[in-house]
């Protein structure tokens, strides 16, 4: 027993190198790679596979969990190691200020003209130099019409009294301080303190509805019926509707927040020609619509909407003549920062949700 | 006496059900027609076959295997000869058994300071070195958070062996490494290898290192697993959990049976 057991640490201690070497050599051995960072399961695995077959291009895609951990690491590469990154709006700002994206060459990009004119221009790319929409996420409000009493419309409609402890929230605070900016007839973006306190205070009023705050499986707790009524993302309110049709989703009068998941090619991407051809593959209007439908995001592409299925296209597409007040959630102050970090957490408090 | 029994039986039973129910769920599910998990739409396999066309995943599950394996045993080297070595000095009261105790404080550190400072620090590092991130510096990573795992257990197995054995190996004329190749070594196995095994699981599981110090070809399992709340956990990552338990479970059934034929055969 004795000398069997110090075989195999012998072995172990020889297979260390060798795994290694092997985990290293690969870089080298494959040379037409898109490398594509981006959270996971954001593509169908056909559009995937049907790329890779196509082009020839093996797709090496690997994943962040949160947008600074990816401009992190992005810094640390100084714009290089990857050829095509998809984030959220507000960490491309600060990805453009500082030199990490290069500009689109659009002639290498034949279905550019399918982007929807509604998602350019946007804050953090005013000028469409550097990236491509895609999947555009509308803070949505959902209820369930049989277990609640008021006819909700907009965001004021949460403070009802009806609703004791039968509100969902997500957790991000510019999204819900802003609700209450929104009832109060401000800005998401305002950087007027005195305005924010404002907004912390009619917030407080709210927490005696408030059943749960959290991020995941919102959509979960709707259709088993913990909460019911939610502030959630898209993709959650697409997944709640797709399992309970019977759900109401509601653009609230006040006005809707609106983020958009930007596609950007890094300063110094090892393989730009890659990320072109994935670009232009994606934005594809059959294509698009199949992506759209897998990711549960609203479709940023004009020519992919009339492609989305009936299933889906009452919560993939914005309804012809949508004119309610959007507004996208931006940088803004340290101050202002500061104080809606305070007024989320003394709201968190008194929701009981610490 | 009767009453006692009944009353031991039942705590391990609700620690066995408070243990095992999540788990059972987390199968259960995986072969649930709906992406959701909050209701139940019928059985199906659509899920694993949708696991087994996931490449992306598959190749995560294969790096951080590697990882694990890798890390967890260069830790196991690492650990054992510190272990011994600080173990040694431990009785003599010289400068040397001080510098034992701080040397052995000082290699606790990486799993006393926050994960996340932990994975920055690194990140830092790799990149002062212009290292290139990827598997390289991801082993190194978590070697460093895997060696004190082994140290500790090796370090607990040693302080309670008999010098006895090593001393009379030596007075029969054993050299060092003799004595401890043939005496220490397989006394102090079954330390090693349990601490091995806590290290990879520490290692198989680790988001916060992982993120920082891995590069742009090493995605593992557990970044892939945490980066889906974006946009949902599908009831795929249920499916691969159901398949690593049961290999977690034919490896221990297998352990087992091994080790029972084999004090079997002693008892011959």
């Amino acid at each position: 027993m004795k000398k069997n057991s110090v075989v195999l640490l012998t072995a172990a201690i020889f297979l260390i190198p060798f795994m290694v070497i092997s985990g290293c050599s690969k870089k080298d051995t494959v040379k037409k790679q898109l490398t594509l960072y981006t959270w996971a399961e954001m593509f169908p695995q056909e559009i995937l596979d049907g790329f890779e077959k196509d082009t020839g291009i093996a797709i090496n895609y690997v994943n962040f969990e949160e947008d600074e951990t990816m401009l992190t690491k992005l810094q640390t590469a100084k714009g290089g190691d990857y050829d095509l990154i998809i984030a959220d709006d507000y960490i491309i700002e600060t990805a453009i200020a500082e030199g990490l994206v290069q500009k689109l060459d659009k002639s290498k990009l034949s279905n550019y003209r399918n982007i929807n004119p509604l998602y350019q221009g946007p804050f953090y790319d005013p000028r469409d130099e550097y990236t491509v929409p895609y999947g555009a996420g509308v803070v949505t409000l959902v209820y369930d019409p049989s277990r609640v009493s008021v006819n909700i419309r907009g965001y004021a409609d949460l403070w009802d009294p009806s609703l004791k402890g039968q509100v969902g929230l997500l957790g991000n605070y510019r999204v819900i301080n802003g609700m209450a900016l929104k009832v109060l007839k401000q800005s998401y973006n305002t950087n007027d303190t005195a305005v924010i306190r404002q907004a912390g205070e009619r917030l407080l009023g709210l927490a005696p509805n408030i059943r749960l705050i959290r991020d995941d499986f919102l959509e979960e707790e709707l259709l088993s019926g913990e909460i019911a009524a939610a502030v959630m993302y898209t993709s959650q309110a697409t997944a709640a509707k797709l399992e309970n049709p019977e759900l109401e989703v509601v653009f609230p009068t006040e006005g809707i927040g609106f983020g958009i998941m930007g596609s950007f090619i890094p300063s110094k991407a090892p393989n730009a020609e890659a990320a072109y051809a994935f670009l232009n593959y994606i934005l594809d209007a059959r294509r698009g619509a199949e992506c759209f439908e897998y990711l549960g995001y609203y479709s940023t592409y004009t020519a992919s909407d009339p492609l989305i299925s009936d299933e889906y296209k009452s919560f993939l597409t914005l309804p012809a003549g949508f004119n309610v007040n959007m507004e996208m959630i931006q940088n803004i102050g340290e101050e202002a920062e500061e104080e809606h970090s305070r007024i989320w957490t003394a709201f968190r408090t008194a929701a009981g949700q610490q | 006496m009767n009453k006692q029994g009944f009353l031991k039986k039942g705590y391990v039973a609700v620690i066995l059900v408070l243990m095992y129910v999540p788990i059972l769920i987390v199968i259960i599910y995986s072969f649930n027609t709906s992406r959701l998990s909050s209701a139940w739409s019928g059985f199906s396999l659509r899920w694993y076959g949708e696991l087994f066309r996931d490449r992306a995943l598959f190749n995560a599950l294969r790096n951080s295997l590697v990882l694990s394996l890798s890390s967890s045993s260069l830790a196991a080297i690492i650990g054992t000869l510190g272990a011994v070595g600080t173990e040694r000095t431990a009785d003599a009261r010289s400068l040397r058994a001080r510098t034992g105790k701080i040397l052995e404080y000082l290699s606790l550190l990486p799993i006393m300071i926050p994960e996340i400072i932990l994975g920055m620090v690194l990140l830092v590092f790799f990149s002062l070195l212009a290292l290139p991130l990827g598997m390289f510096t991801l082993i190194i990573a978590h070697t460093c958070f895997c060696i004190p795992y082994v140290y500790m257990v090796v370090k607990a197995r040693l302080a309670g062996l008999d010098k006895s054995y090593v001393e009379a190996a030596k007075d029969l004329g054993a050299g060092d490494w003799r004595a401890f190749y043939d005496i220490t070594l397989p006394l102090i196995l079954p330390a090693i290898v349990s601490g091995m095994l806590i290290a990879f699981a520490m290692s198989f599981d680790d988001v916060i290192v992982s993120v920082f110090v891995t590069g742009p070809d090493t995605n593992t399992l557990p970044i892939r697993i945490f980066s889906q709340i974006k946009t949902g956990v599908t009831p795929k990552t249920n499916a691969l959990c159901t398949l690593l338990f049961a290999a977690t479970v034919i490896l221990c059934l297998a352990s087992a049976a091994l080790g029972k034929s084999r004090s079997n055969n002693r008892g011959i």
